[in-house]
């Protein structure tokens, strides 16, 4: 559930950067505790306890409620007084429960966000109403508000475990402490008997008992062993927390879905508008400029060979029909290429011939493997033709690269299309090319661009498209 | 009005057209003092040259929207005296509402098309030159099509709206009856007609009485 955007840039990093093997297994071990990122965990568990523990409080009250109850029913000897309050009770419960749960949703988010970098999005606002029945209807009908009930409610046990991992934390900090402070004050005369100290162990409601000297290396041996442990208890109550944030104060499935279609029908409106606009511009700037000067030196040669006889200035007609028939020319070129530009006519036959033509026609060689078992859908053979006409185009202007490949291949009702070049990579949609709009354009019909481009080359860019829109 | 030499500053951003522009009124014997492509050459080469008439296409860098248009009603009034005719690939009546406004004289709306009729194209240029109107017949028909007033045009003879759509384009009563090959005098009882039936109040000079047309039409 968690907002991945239509382009993944694979990193750049070239894996196996990490020695395997026991020794590197036994320093990963030892260095954990120490690493930026368990320290981070720790501090989300610490800020988390409290906010979690917040929920013990609704016991109280009920308890205040119960002995306000005691307190007013005998006085009235009624029954019904009691029931009364303790129906407002629960309905103001439920009114404020959700809007509670909302707020603290909203710092466990922002928590997460600023210590785990788990990026959730917010769910959808309530919506604003008025009156006393209005917001009890609101409440009872706030689903995002009651998962960040739910998700408070699971919190109190997550809480009980993360208190515990940063238990492991102090009392595995503590236990270090006692072999050198033992001498400090076990300076006793001989003969006189002293009580065991309690030291914590790894089990609540076990404490070790330290009576020796030599029993403080035992303390220090636990210790280490709880502070060796400590860093992947936290991290598993951690992950079971972000599972939990993402589930439950994210915005829900549905919701995300339809966040997510706004926001692709507003990219392609805008983009339709943007492609009219364009073809229009072009238009207005090419075919028309060309007919109208056309048109200009047509009449002007048609006044050179006047209305009858002898024409009065052959030569300068000639010249002028000279200028017509090339502009008329020019005129028919600029047409077809702005009319292959909205559909170009070869794809009706399917997108393979349709990509053999656009491979024939590109300056670095391309080499072609189409293997489509199934014809996709007029609209999904549009979109992937202009992908790998932009991405070729992009390759021949950025990637110094000598050799292209591009496939296409179905794979469980998609179509995968890959461009590889084997030029000079850094490719990156974050930085304005044609790559964030192909994305864009993508995501309205639930489409995928994945780019592998490590600054060196080579670079790879998938492209995946549902088979039917 | 064909021998007549006219000073022009074309202001085009189409290399082409532009060239193209130059020599057929160069060939025509007028003189072409710039050639420019944008709006404020426009302003620079008109406050330079003084030429009679200004061409100004009315899409141009940078927006490509109405900046030709906004320049020429800008060297309007600057130079009240020089001529400007603006031309582009759509007629707005909008936009030839804003050139007219409240003065029709030495005033030019015409689709790039006419060109392709070099002696109209020319005569139209001339008749701006010399303080005229020429209104593209498209203009007129888009006003006259526009239905406000079915009721008044329906009361014109089929003749009397030829003569109505010419005297909004600018034409003189000689103009008109050249285009129509009828007389003179057929033409100024017919325009003495329109103006009756429609109600408008008669007026002098050719350029008031396209404004008053045009008032009528687009009121």
């Amino acid at each position: 559930m968690g907002s991945t955007g239509p382009v993944s840039a694979a990193s750049a990093s070239p894996p196996g950067g990490r020695a395997s093997g026991p020794a590197a297994l036994a320093r990963t071990l030892l260095l954990e505790p120490f690493t930026r990122r368990a320290r981070l965990e720790l501090l989300f568990c610490l800020a988390g306890i409290p906010l979690g523990l917040c929920l013990l409080v609704v016991p109280y009250w009920g308890a205040g409620f119960a002995l306000a109850v005691a307190l007013i029913a005998p006085r009235y000897e009624s029954t019904w007084v009691a029931a009364a309050v303790t129906i407002t009770g629960m309905l103001l419960l439920v009114v404020l429960a959700t809007r509670i749960a909302r707020r603290l949703g909203a710092v466990h988010r922002r928590l997460a966000a600023r210590l785990l970098d788990e990026r959730v999005e917010p769910p959808p606002p309530a919506r604003p109403v008025r009156g006393a029945l209005g917001r009890l209807g609101a409440g009872l009908h706030d689903g995002p508000g009651w998962r960040a009930v739910a998700y408070q409610a699971l919190k109190l046990p997550v809480a009980v475990v993360q208190s515990y991992a940063v238990l492991l934390w102090t009392a595995g900090l503590v236990n270090l402490t006692y072999p050198f402070w033992w001498g400090l004050f076990r300076n006793h005369p001989p003969g006189v008997t002293l009580g065991p100290v309690p030291a914590a162990g790894p089990f609540p409601g076990r404490a070790l008992h330290i009576a020796t000297f030599a029993g403080t290396f035992a303390a220090f041996t636990v210790g280490a062993t709880m502070l060796l442990a400590a860093p992947w208890v936290t991290r598993a109550v951690v992950a079971g927390d972000r599972w939990l944030l993402r589930g439950l104060l994210g915005p829900g499935r549905l919701a995300q879905r339809v966040r997510n279609l706004e926001q692709t029908r507003a990219l392609a409106v805008d983009d339709a508008a943007a492609r009219l606009r364009r073809v229009e511009r072009d238009l207005h700037d090419g075919a028309q400029v060309h007919l109208a000067t056309l048109a200009m030196h047509l009449g002007m040669a048609k006044e050179k060979l006047g209305d009858d006889g002898a024409p009065p200035d052959v030569a300068r007609a000639r010249e002028l029909l000279d200028a017509a028939h090339r502009g008329a020319k020019d005129a028919l070129g600029e047409l077809r290429d702005l009319a292959r530009g909205i559909h170009p006519p070869v794809l009706d036959n399917g997108l393979e011939d349709a990509l053999a033509t656009l491979a024939a026609t590109s300056a670095i060689p391309v080499e072609l493997r189409c293997d489509l078992p199934e014809r996709p859908a007029p609209a999904i053979e549009t979109i992937a033709y202009f992908c790998a006409a932009e991405l070729l185009a992009n390759a021949a202007k950025h990637s110094h690269a000598d050799q292209l490949a591009v496939r296409t291949a179905g794979r469980h009702g998609m179509v995968v299309l890959t461009v590889d070049d084997d030029g000079v990579g850094g490719a990156d949609p974050a930085r304005g090319s044609g790559l964030s709009g192909l994305a864009q354009r993508m995501r309205t019909v639930d489409g995928r661009l994945e780019i592998t481009s490590p600054p060196g080359g080579p670079t790879r860019i998938t492209v995946r498209l549902p088979l039917r829109t | 009005m064909r021998a007549s030499r006219v000073r022009v500053v074309i202001a085009e951003d189409a290399a082409l057209f532009r060239e193209g522009l130059v020599r057929l009124l160069q060939d025509r014997g007028h003189e072409v003092c710039a050639a420019v492509a944008d709006g404020d050459a426009l302003l620079g080469a008109a406050t330079r040259h003084r030429p009679d008439v200004a061409v100004v296409d009315i899409r141009m860098p940078p927006t490509h929207s109405d900046e030709g248009l906004r320049a020429a009603l800008e060297l309007r009034r600057r130079h009240p005296e020089t001529g400007v005719l603006v031309f582009s690939q759509y007629i707005e009546t909008r936009y030839a509402a804003r050139l007219l406004a409240g003065n029709a004289s030495g005033v030019g709306y015409l689709l790039k098309d006419r060109v392709a009729d070099v002696a109209e194209f020319t005569d139209a240029l001339a008749r701006v030159a010399a303080g005229g109107t020429a209104l593209d017949p498209e203009v007129v028909s888009q006003l006259l099509g526009a239905g406000r007033h079915a009721h008044g045009l329906a009361a014109l003879t089929p003749r009397e709206r030829e003569v109505l759509s010419l005297m909004a384009e600018g034409r003189s009563n000689a103009g008109i009856a050249a285009t129509l090959v009828i007389s003179a005098g057929v033409v100024e009882k017919h325009v003495a007609s329109i103006f009756g039936k429609l109600g408008l109040p008669p007026t002098e000079g050719d350029n008031r009485r396209v404004l008053a047309v045009l008032r009528f039409l687009g009121s």
